[in-house]
């Protein structure tokens, strides 16, 4: 005979809705360890000040090793989007508009969006998987062991390095984007670039830049933040290095796409 | 007294992995920890070194440092052998501007020297045998002379020239910096030539304690099953 409660325990109903109980659970769970871990960043930040030789070592390879990527996808982007669009304008009387159109997406969206993507793809990933492949070689444990604070020396200047160098990368990719949708047009429609760069120069706002700036820092850290979190908190071998790498794209995925709606609605809206 | 346990309790979850334990170590002593997989020995060392809190109990140490040698030596692998020995003293706040570069290279170059690996410094932990990496972690973990040194499992996955060569470190590490030691094993031949007493944890409790040759005796059901590695007796493998 079988009990009310083990029945119930058996539907569908409540193994879907203990599912999501449960990744509902996760989910807060990891909100708190990223939380957790960047208070503790600051406060290491302000007690032991910042290793500028590890520093500058985490620039170079999150600003160099993901510049061609970056400027690949932000590139291709611009020539998909400025080829769709040159030829709609200019059929309808809307040509002197181009340059200016192309620039308030590329400096106020595409730059920095797809600028992340590409960054979380390479570097989040490369982090996360850094960090998580230390924590189940025991490597962190020796770190905190020899009393060093381990999320002080492995996260400062990782984190640091994301807000340092994600606006320059940005500034670059948009640079290009706004070139190449110059060409593309001008190749796909017969825009003169002089009609293009006229246009770019009208849709340049100081304060898309400057927000541009800003939004990309912010993602820079919280892309560094969330892999490194990933990783640091790894368990479980091999398998659990994959599932952290997986964890942090897709979280940074998120924080990106979560950061850029807050920016919208806070200056454009 | 350098290391003192006291009524040690740690759980996980629901799970009691250590179960109300108790032990001294002084100073220039050798312990080893005994006892089949999942007996709680490695988290012994984990709640001594800090890496993991207990619920209840107390663990008393002398004023120093404690340094802790891997099982799988838990080198950095993104740093040469002169950064993993000289991590401590170039990245401890108390220590990083109380030596020079030349203090760092003539400190580190004593420590291998004592290990038996002079002029490895440039290179990679990739670049090194197991024995070798397991000596370079043991020179790590002696930088900052520590009173008190945790081995997990030092001689696992060697072979018996290098655990002979091993074993031979952690009684050569005893002379010379007096620190009391915890080896946690399960190799007879570490026991013996490194223990100056044993315990034997099962289920979390300690079943035995006594010296390498009163293990040996075989007095007890534990102490048979163990020394003879039997499937036999009151300590069942999990499953």
């Amino acid at each position: 005979m079988i009990s009310l409660a083990q029945y119930i325990k058996k539907s569908a109903t409540y193994k879907i809705f203990s599912n999501i109980f449960e990744e509902c659970i996760k989910f807060l769970n990891t909100i708190g360890q990223i939380a957790q871990i960047g208070f503790h960043l600051i406060k290491c930040i302000l007690r032991d000040g910042i290793s500028f030789k590890e520093l500058a070592y985490q620039c170079e390879r999150f600003g160099i090793s993901s510049l061609p990527i970056t400027l690949s996808i932000v590139g291709m982007t611009s020539i998909i989007v400025s080829s769709q669009v040159a030829n709609e304008m200019v059929k309808q009387g809307g040509a002197d508009f181009i340059g200016l159109l192309m620039t308030i997406l590329i400096v106020r969206e595409v730059g920095a969006v797809m600028s992340g993507f590409a960054i979380t793809s390479m570097i989040g990933s490369s982090l996360a998987s850094e960090l998580a492949t230390m924590r189940v070689t025991e490597q962190v444990d020796a770190i905190d062991v020899l009393s060093v604070d381990s999320v002080g020396y492995l996260f400062i200047p990782r984190v640091l390095s994301g807000i340092i160098m994600m606006p320059l990368i940005v500034i670059v990719a948009s640079a290009i984007g706004i070139v190449l949708g110059g060409i593309t047009s001008n190749l796909f429609s017969g825009l003169t670039y002089r009609a293009y760069f006229t246009s770019v120069w009208l849709g340049l706002y100081m304060k898309d830049l400057f927000v541009s700036i800003i939004k990309s820092a912010v993602f820079g850290g919280a892309i560094a933040l969330i892999s490194c979190t990933c990783g640091y908190y790894a368990s479980g071998g091999a398998k659990g290095v994959g599932i952290a790498t997986t964890k942090a794209v897709v979280w940074s995925f998120i924080a990106i796409v979560v950061w850029d709606m807050v920016f919208a609605m806070l200056f454009f809206f | 007294m350098s290391i003192e346990v006291r009524n040690l309790v740690k759980k996980f979850d629901d799970k009691v992995v250590i179960n109300d334990i108790s032990f001294k170590v002084s100073d220039g002593e050798v312990l080893a920890i005994v006892g089949f997989s999942g007996s709680g020995k490695s988290t012994v060392l984990k709640l001594i070194s800090g890496l993991i809190p207990y619920d209840s109990g107390e663990i008393l140490t002398s004023s120093g440092d404690i340094a802790m040698v891997f099982q799988y030596s838990a080198l950095f692998d993104s740093l040469n052998v002169f950064d993993n020995i000289s991590f401590a003293l170039r990245e401890r706040k108390d220590l990083r501007k109380k030596y020079s570069k030349n203090d760092l290279q003539k400190i580190v170059a004593q420590k291998l020297e004592l290990v038996g690996l002079k002029g490895i410094e440039n290179k990679f932990p990739s670049e090194l045998s197991g024995g070798m990496q397991k000596r370079v972690s043991f020179a790590r973990a002696i930088v900052t002379n520590p009173n008190t040194i945790l081995y997990d499992e030092p001689t696992a996955g060697l072979d018996p020239m290098s655990s002979t060569l091993i074993e031979d470190y952690i009684v050569s590490l005893k002379h010379e910096i007096n620190a009391a030691s915890i080896v946690v094993t399960h190799q007879m031949s570490t026991i013996l030539r490194t223990a100056d007493r044993v315990i034997m944890l099962y289920d979390g409790k300690i079943v035995f304690e006594g010296t390498p040759t009163d293990l040996l005796k075989q007095d007890t059901p534990y102490t048979k099953q163990f020394v003879t590695a039997s499937l036999e007796g009151p300590m069942k493998m999990k499953a």
